[in-house]
C-alpha cells in the first residue's frame, strides 16, 4: 500500500502523451535490479571473452599436440579451464537473466496495479477496456521486463561476432577478405526474407481475422442460431475461409523454408570457402592446422552478427511494450486527503455547484443538493440524465470538474480515503464480486465481516434463501455458482449492508428484483441495516414513492426536488417511469460493468 | 483434474500422417549426408590434399562438401513442405475444434455473454500451437539426423573417436532429459501462476469500481501482490532449471571437445591423422553443438508451451449436451396449415440443478391465431418462457405442446413450424437476401420477399444498403437496423408461430408499432415479449409475470387483477398512445 501513496503523492506531472514514459520506466527498472544486472553483465562479458579466446587457444593446443611439442599439456589444461569457464558463465547467464527478468516483471506489475487501484474507475476505463488493462500489466509488462537482461547480455552478444571478425583478421588477412566478401550476400538474403515473410504473414492474419470475425458474429447470434437449429450451417459458414488459411499458411512455410535454405547454405559455404583458401595457404606453409581450425570457428562466430542485431530488435520491442505500461502509469490518480470525518456524524451530504465533464460534455451541470443526515433520497431521471454520475460523485468514485462534495461538513477531497470508505458504501446494478466463496464475496470490504454479520446482511438483502439452496451454502465457490442477475444484485446488496456506514448509495441496485422482493429488501434496509443516509438511483415509481424526497435529474441538472406525490402531477415526471425493463442499459456505470453488460434478460 | 487427451489425440494425428513423416525423414537423410561430408570432406581434404602438398585434391574434397551443402539446402525446401503438411492440418483441426466448441457452448448457454477469450483461442493460442509444433518437429528432426551424420562420420574417420565422444554426449543428453520433466513441471507452474495473476488482474480491472467503492484497495492490492510474487517465484525457479540445462548442454556439447583434446596423444599414437582430428572437431563444434543448442532451447520452452496450449484447446466438451442439436426431421413433419395452439402444462424450469426455478408451475394456453404479449420486470423469466415455447430450452417438469405435440429442438434446417427472434438480432456478413432467407427452408418468391420487407418497414434500409444483393457489414448497422432485418426474416418465414423476444427494443416507438402491426396482420399465432408496456395495448391478451404469480387476461381484466400491471400501465398512461 505504501507504493500507492507514493504514486499518488508523485508531484511531478507525468507527460500526458507518455512519450518520455517508457525510457524513464526502463531506467527505473534497471535501477531496481542494478546489482543483478551488473552481475549478469559481468557473466555475459566473461562468456564472450572466453568464446573469443577459445578457438585460438584450441588451435594452438592442436598444433602443439600434432607436433607432440612440450607445452601441449599446458595448452590442453588452458583449454579445459576455458571450456569449463564458458559452461559456468553460460549457466550463470541463463540463471541471472531469468531472475532479473522475473524481478523486473514483478516490480513493474506492483507499480502498475498499485497505480490502477489509485485511479478513478472511469479514468481507467478511458485508457482501455479491462482486457486491455490486463494486457498492459501482463503481456506488455513481461515483454518490457526483459529489457535489463537484454541490455546486459546484448552488448556482449555484439562483442562475440565482432571479436570473431577481428580475430579472423589477426590470424590471416586473406581469410578475413574471403569472409568479408561473403557478408553482403548474407545481409541481402536476410533482407529479402524479411520483406517476403511479412507480406505472407499479413495475408495469413487477414484470413485468420476473417474467421474470428465470423465466429464472434455467430456467437452474438447464438439465441437465433439455437432457435433456428442452424449450428451446422453456421459452422460451415465460419470455417469457409479455412482452406484459404491453409494455402496462406503453406505459402508462409514455403517462403520461410526458402530463406532457411538460403541461410542454411550460406554460412556453411562461407566457412568452406574460408577453409579452401586456408587450405591453400596451409600448403604453402603460411598457416598451421590449428590456425585453420581457429579461423573456421571465428568465421562461424562472426556470422552470428545477425543474432546480435536481433537482440537489439528485442530491446526495441521491450521499449514499445514499456510504453504501453507507462501510459497506464501516466493516468493521474484520484485526489485524496488525510482528514478524519467527525465521529458519529449523521451523514449529511451536500453538493455545491458540482459539474462533471466526460468527453467534452457536461454530464452534471452546477448541481446543488442537500441530503439531510438519516434521510432517504431517490434520484430519478431518463437514461443519460446523469444519475449514475451523481451517485459516483456522492461517494467519491470520481473527481468533480467543478464544485465540492461535503460529508458532515468536511470536503470529500480532504478526507482520508480509508476512513471515507468505512463510512460510505455502495451497491450497484451489476456488482462485480470478489472472493472465493459466497461468504467472502459478501464480507469483501474495508474490513472483514464476521460470519454472523454476513448472514444478517444476506438475510436483509433477501439473499439468504437462495444461498442456502446452494450445495455448500455460504461456503459455495463463487465461480461455480450460476447466478441470475437478481441473485447477483442481492449479493451486492448484502455486501453493502454488511459494511453499511453513515452513507449508503444504491445505484440501481434493485432493478432486477421482483417487486415483492424489492419491497422486502426495502423494509429490511430500514429495520436490519445500520441507520444512515441513503441515496438511491431509482427506475421504479414504487422506489421513488418510498423515499423521503426525490431529486429529478434532467440532462445533468436538477429539474425539481420534492416528494414523489408532489411530483407525480407533472406529466414529464411520470414519463420518466414509462420505460419498462432494460434499466440503465444506456447509462453504463462509471467503471463499465464488464462483459456481462449486454442487458441479458431471462 | 481431468486426464489430458493430448497424448491420445497426438498419436491419432501422427498415425494418420505416416506418409508425411516418411517423406520428412527422407529429406532429412540428405541433411545427415551433408553433416557427414562436412567433417569427412575436411579430413580428406587435409590428409590427402593440403597436408600432402596437393592443393587440387584438397579443393576437390571441399568442393564435394560444398555440393553436399547445396543439396542440403535443396532438402530444406522439401523438409518445409513436409512440415507444412504436418503443421497446417494441426492448425485446421484446432481452429475447427475451437469454433465448434465455442458455438456449442454459446448455443447451450446463450445467457452467458460471448467471451473474448474465444478470439484469443482461435488466433493467438492456435498460432502458438502451430509455431511451437513446427519448431519442435524442425529441431528434434534436425538434431536426430545431424547426430546420425556426425556419428557415422566419426566412425568412418576412426572408430576410436566414438569411444571418446559418445560417453559424454550420452551423459549430457541424459542430464538434459533429466532436467526436462522438472523443467516442464516448473514451466507449467509458471503458466498457472501467470494465469492466476491474469485472472486476478482481470477481476480487478472489471471490478475496479467495486474495489474502490468497497474500500477494499488494500486487501485487493495485497492479494494481487501475493500473486505477482508467486509468479516471480515460479519464474525464478524456472531460471534455476535453465541454468541446470545450460550445464547439461555444456556436458553434451563441450565435454567431448575437451576429451578429444585430452585423448589426442593416445589417438595420434594409434595412427589418427591430423585431418581426422580436425574433421572430428568440425563434427563436434559445427554440427553437434549448434544442433544440441537449438534442441535444448526448443524442447525446454516450446515443448511445454505446446503441451499446455494443446491441453487447453482440446479439453472441455467438444460436443456438449446438445439441447438444440441436429435432431431428426420430426419437426418438419409437424408443419400444418393453420396457426397452432400453444399449451404449457405445469411447466417448471431452472437454469441449474440448485438454482431457483425461473418459471414455476406455469399453465398457459395461447389460442390459434391469438396475439399474446408477455410483460414483467427484467430478469423475471420472459425470455425463458419464449425459449421454452421455441424448444430451445427443455422444461425440467411439465410440458410444452404446440398443436398438441411436445415441442422438440429444431433440426438441421429452419423450422417450418415456429420462429423465435431474440433481442440480440443476428445479422451476418453476407447479402441482405441471404440474411432474409435464413429461416426459409424452401426459399421465397420475389413477391413474398417484397411483401415482407415492406410490411416491417425494411425498404429504406435495403435501398440504403444498395439492394437485396448488396453485402451487409453487420458492424456498420445500428442495433435497430439489425432488428429490422431480423424482423423481416421472421415475417418471411413460413412458420405459423412467431415468438418475438424484445425483438423491437432498439426501434423507435413508431417503427416498433409498424413492425408489431405487421406481425399482428400476418396470419398465425404471435407471442411478443414486450420491452415497452405500450406493446400490451396491441395484444389480444396479456400475460403478466412478477416472479411469484403469472396473471393472464385482457388489458381491462388485468387492470383489475394485477397490481403490478396497474403500476406499469399507470405510468404508461401518460404516453396516451
Amino acid at each position: 500500500m505504501a507504493a500507492i501513496r507514493r504514486t499518488a503523492a508523485r508531484t511531478e506531472p507525468a507527460p500526458a502523451d507518455g512519450t518520455d514514459g517508457p525510457g524513464r520506466l526502463l531506467v527505473g527498472a534497471l535501477r531496481h535490479s542494478a546489482g543483478r544486472t551488473s552481475a549478469l553483465f559481468a557473466c555475459s562479458v566473461g562468456a564472450a571473452a572466453v568464446a573469443i579466446a577459445l578457438p585460438a587457444v584450441l588451435g594452438h593446443a592442436l598444433d602443439l599436440l600434432l607436433d607432440n611439442a612440450a607445452g601441449a599439456r599446458r595448452a590442453v589444461a588452458l583449454c579445459a579451464i576455458l571450456i569449463v569457464a564458458e559452461v559456468v558463465f553460460d549457466a550463470a547467464e541463463a540463471l541471472l537473466s531469468g531472475i532479473t527478468t522475473a524481478r523486473t516483471a514483478a516490480w513493474l506489475r506492483r507499480l502498475g496495479i498499485d497505480h490502477v487501484l489509485s485511479l478513478a474507475p472511469h479514468r481507467a476505463a478511458e485508457r482501455g477496456t479491462p482486457g486491455d488493462l490486463v494486457t498492459r500489466l501482463t503481456g506488455n509488462a513481461a515483454e518490457a521486463s526483459t529489457a535489463p537482461a537484454t541490455v546486459a547480455t546484448g552488448l556482449a552478444a555484439l562483442f562475440v561476432p565482432l571479436g570473431g571478425l577481428i580475430a579472423l583478421a589477426v590470424i590471416d588477412l586473406p581469410l578475413f577478405a574471403v569472409f568479408l566478401a561473403g557478408v553482403p550476400l548474407l545481409a541481402w538474403l536476410l533482407r529479402a526474407f524479411v520483406r517476403d515473410s511479412s507480406d505472407s504473414v499479413a495475408r495469413y492474419q487477414r484470413v485468420q481475422a476473417d474467421i474470428a470475425g465470423r465466429l464472434v458474429e455467430a456467437l452474438g447470434g447464438s439465441r437465433t442460431i439455437a432457435a433456428a437449429g442452424s449450428s451446422a450451417r453456421e459452422l460451415d459458414r465460419i470455417l469457409a475461409p479455412l482452406p484459404e488459411l491453409g494455402n496462406q499458411g503453406r505459402r508462409m512455410w514455403h517462403v520461410y523454408g526458402r530463406a532457411m535454405a538460403g541461410a542454411g547454405i550460406l554460412v556453411p559455404l562461407l566457412t568452406t570457402a574460408v577453409l579452401a583458401v586456408g587450405g591453400i595457404r596451409l600448403t604453402h606453409g603460411d598457416l598451421t592446422v590449428g590456425e585453420l581450425l581457429a579461423a573456421s570457428r571465428y568465421a562461424l562466430l562472426a556470422a552470428g552478427l545477425g543474432a546480435g542485431v536481433g537482440q537489439l530488435n528485442a530491446l526495441v520491442r521491450s521499449r514499445a511494450a514499456a510504453r504501453r505500461t507507462a501510459e497506464l502509469l501516466a493516468v493521474p490518480p484520484m485526489r485524496s486527503g488525510t482528514d478524519p470525518l467527525p465521529a458519529h456524524g449523521p451523514g449529511r451530504l451536500e453538493l455545491r455547484g458540482v459539474t462533471v465533464v466526460r468527453d467534452g460534455t457536461a454530464v452534471l451541470r452546477d448541481v446543488h443538493l442537500i441530503v439531510p443526515g438519516g434521510s432517504t433520497v431517490a434520484v430519478v431521471g431518463h437514461s443519460g440524465a446523469g444519475k449514475s454520475t451523481l451517485a459516483a460523485v456522492a461517494g467519491r468514485l470520481t473527481d468533480v470538474d467543478a464544485g465540492t462534495v461535503w460529508l458532515d461538513g468536511v470536503p470529500a477531497t480532504e478526507v482520508d480515503p480509508t476512513r471515507w470508505r468505512r463510512e460510505v458504501g455502495y451497491a450497484f446494478e451489476r456488482p462485480a464480486l470478489f472472493g472465493d466463496t459466497i461468504a467472502e464475496a459478501i464480507g469483501f470490504g474495508p474490513y472483514a465481516s464476521s460470519p454472523g454479520e454476513v448472514e444478517v446482511a444476506a438475510e436483509a438483502a433477501g439473499a439468504d434463501g437462495f444461498i442456502r439452496l446452494l450445495p455448500k451454502g455460504y461456503a459455495a465457490p463463487l465461480s461455480g455458482a450460476p447466478l441470475s442477475g437478481g441473485e447477483l444484485q442481492r449479493l451486492g446488496l448484502a455486501r453493502a449492508f454488511a459494511h453499511a456506514g453513515r452513507l449508503l448509495i444504491l445505484d440501481d441496485a434493485t432493478s432486477s428484483l421482483d417487486s415483492v422482493t424489492e419491497l422486502r429488501v426495502g423494509r429490511a434496509l430500514v429495520r436490519d441495516v445500520r441507520a444512515g443516509t441513503r441515496l438511491l438511483i431509482a427506475h421504479r415509481a414504487s422506489s421513488a414513492a418510498r423515499a423521503d424526497r426525490v431529486v429529478w435529474l434532467e440532462a445533468g441538472r436538477v429539474r425539481a426536488l420534492g416528494t414523489h406525490r408532489e411530483l407525480w402531477d407533472v406529466p414529464d415526471y411520470r414519463a420518466v417511469f414509462a420505460d419498462l425493463g432494460d434499466p440503465g442499459a444506456a447509462e453504463g456505470s462509471a467503471a463499465g460493468a464488464g462483459p456481462g453488460a449486454a442487458g441479458e434478460d431471462r | 483434474m481431468s486426464e489430458s487427451r493430448v497424448p491420445v489425440l497426438a498419436r491419432r494425428f501422427l498415425a494418420r500422417r505416416r506418409r508425411v513423416l516418411v517423406r520428412l525423414a527422407g529429406w532429412s537423410l540428405l541433411e545427415s549426408a551433408q553433416t557427414f561430408l562436412g567433417g569427412y570432406g575436411v579430413a580428406m581434404a587435409l590428409d590427402h590434399g593440403f597436408l600432402a602438398g596437393r592443393a587440387g585434391i584438397g579443393l576437390a574434397w571441399l568442393a564435394v562438401a560444398a555440393v553436399a551443402i547445396v543439396f542440403g539446402g535443396w532438402a530444406t525446401g522439401g523438409i518445409f513442405r513436409g512440415l507444412a503438411d504436418l503443421v497446417e492440418p494441426l492448425r485446421d483441426g484446432l481452429v475447427r475444434r475451437v469454433a465448434t466448441r465455442a458455438l456449442t457452448e454459446a448455443i447451450d448457454a446463450p445467457a452467458r455473454a460471448a467471451d473474448s477469450a474465444v478470439v484469443s483461442r482461435l488466433t493467438n493460442q492456435s498460432e502458438i500451437a502451430r509455431d511451437s509444433f513446427a519448431g519442435l518437429v524442425l529441431v528434434a528432426r534436425s538434431f536426430v539426423f545431424t547426430a546420425l551424420g556426425a556419428l557415422f562420420g566419426l566412425a568412418a574417420l576412426a572408430p576410436e573417436l566414438l569411444v571418446v565422444v559418445v560417453p559424454p554426449l550420452v551423459l549430457g543428453l541424459a542430464l538434459f532429459l533429466a532436467t526436462l520433466l522438472p523443467m516442464a513441471a516448473r514451466q507449467r507452474a509458471f503458466l498457472d501462476a501467470d494465469e492466476a495473476l491474469s485472472g486476478q488482474l482481470g477481476m480487478v480491472a472489471t471490478g475496479l469500481r467495486d474495489v474502490l467503492a468497497g474500500g477494499a484497495g488494500e486487501s485487493v492490492a495485497a492479494r494481487t501482490h501475493a500473486l505477482i510474487d508467486a509468479e516471480a517465484r515460479a519464474a525464478r525457479s524456472l531460471a534455476r532449471w535453465a541454468g541446470a540445462r545450460a550445464i547439461a548442454l555444456g556436458v553434451a556439447g563441450q565435454l567431448p571437445v575437451l576429451l578429444l583434446l585430452v585423448s589426442a596423444p593416445w589417438l595420434l599414437d594409434r595412427g589418427l591423422t591430423a585431418g581426422a582430428l580436425l574433421g572430428a572437431l568440425t563434427y563436434l563444434t559445427q554440427a553437434l553443438l549448434p544442433a544440441l543448442h537449438t534442441l535444448m532451447q526448443a524442447l525446454g520452452a516450446a515443448g511445454t508451451r505446446l503441451l499446455v496450449v494443446l491441453d487447453r484447446l482440446t479439453s472441455g466438451p467438444t460436443s456438449a449436451r446438445r439441447r438444440a442439436g441436429a435432431l431428426g426431421p420430426a419437426d418438419a413433419a409437424g408443419a400444418t396449415g393453420g396457426p397452432p395452439r400453444v399449451r404449457l402444462r405445469r411447466v417448471t424450469f431452472a437454469y441449474g440443478p440448485n438454482a431457483a426455478p425461473v418459471v414455476r408451475d406455469l399453465d398457459l394456453t395461447v389460442e390459434p391465431g391469438e396475439h399474446l404479449v408477455v410483460v414483467g420486470p427484467s430478469g423475471i423469466g420472459k425470455s425463458t418462457l419464449a425459449a421454452l415455447v421455441a424448444g430451445v430450452l427443455v422444461p425440467d417438469r411439465g410440458e410444452v405442446l404446440v398443436d398438441g405435440r411436445p415441442v422438440r429442438p429444431v433440426g438441421g434446417e429452419p423450422s417450418r413450424q415456429r420462429v423465435l427472434i431474440p433481442q440480440q438480432a443476428y445479422v451476418f456478413g453476407a447479402s441482405v437476401r441471404e440474411n432474409l432467407l435464413y429461416l426459409c427452408p424452401d426459399g421465397a418468391s420475389a413477391a413474398a420477399l417484397a411483401a415482407a420487407t415492406d410490411a416491417v418497414g425494411l425498404g429504406p434500409l435495403i435501398d440504403r444498403l444498395g439492394g437485396l444483393d448488396a453485402p451487409v457489414d453487420p458492424a456498420s448497422l445500428s442495433q435497430g437496423e439489425r432488428q429490422l432485418i431480423a424482423l423481416g426474416r421472421a415475417h418471411l418465414s413460413p412458420a405459423p408461430l412467431v415468438l418475438l423476444d424484445e425483438a423491437t427494443c432498439h426501434l423507435d416507438p413508431a417503427a416498433e408499432r409498424r413492425a408489431e402491426r405487421a406481425f399482428a396482420d400476418r396470419p398465425g399465432t404471435l407471442i411478443v415479449v414486450a420491452h415497452r408496456i405500450s406493446s400490451a395495448r396491441r395484444a389480444d391478451r396479456v400475460l403478466v409475470l412478477d416472479g411469484v404469480h403469472a396473471v393472464c387476461g385482457t388489458h381491462r381484466e388485468l387492470l383489475d387483477r394485477s397490481s403490478l400491471y396497474r403500476d406499469l400501465v399507470g405510468d404508461w398512461h401518460s404516453e396516451r398512445i
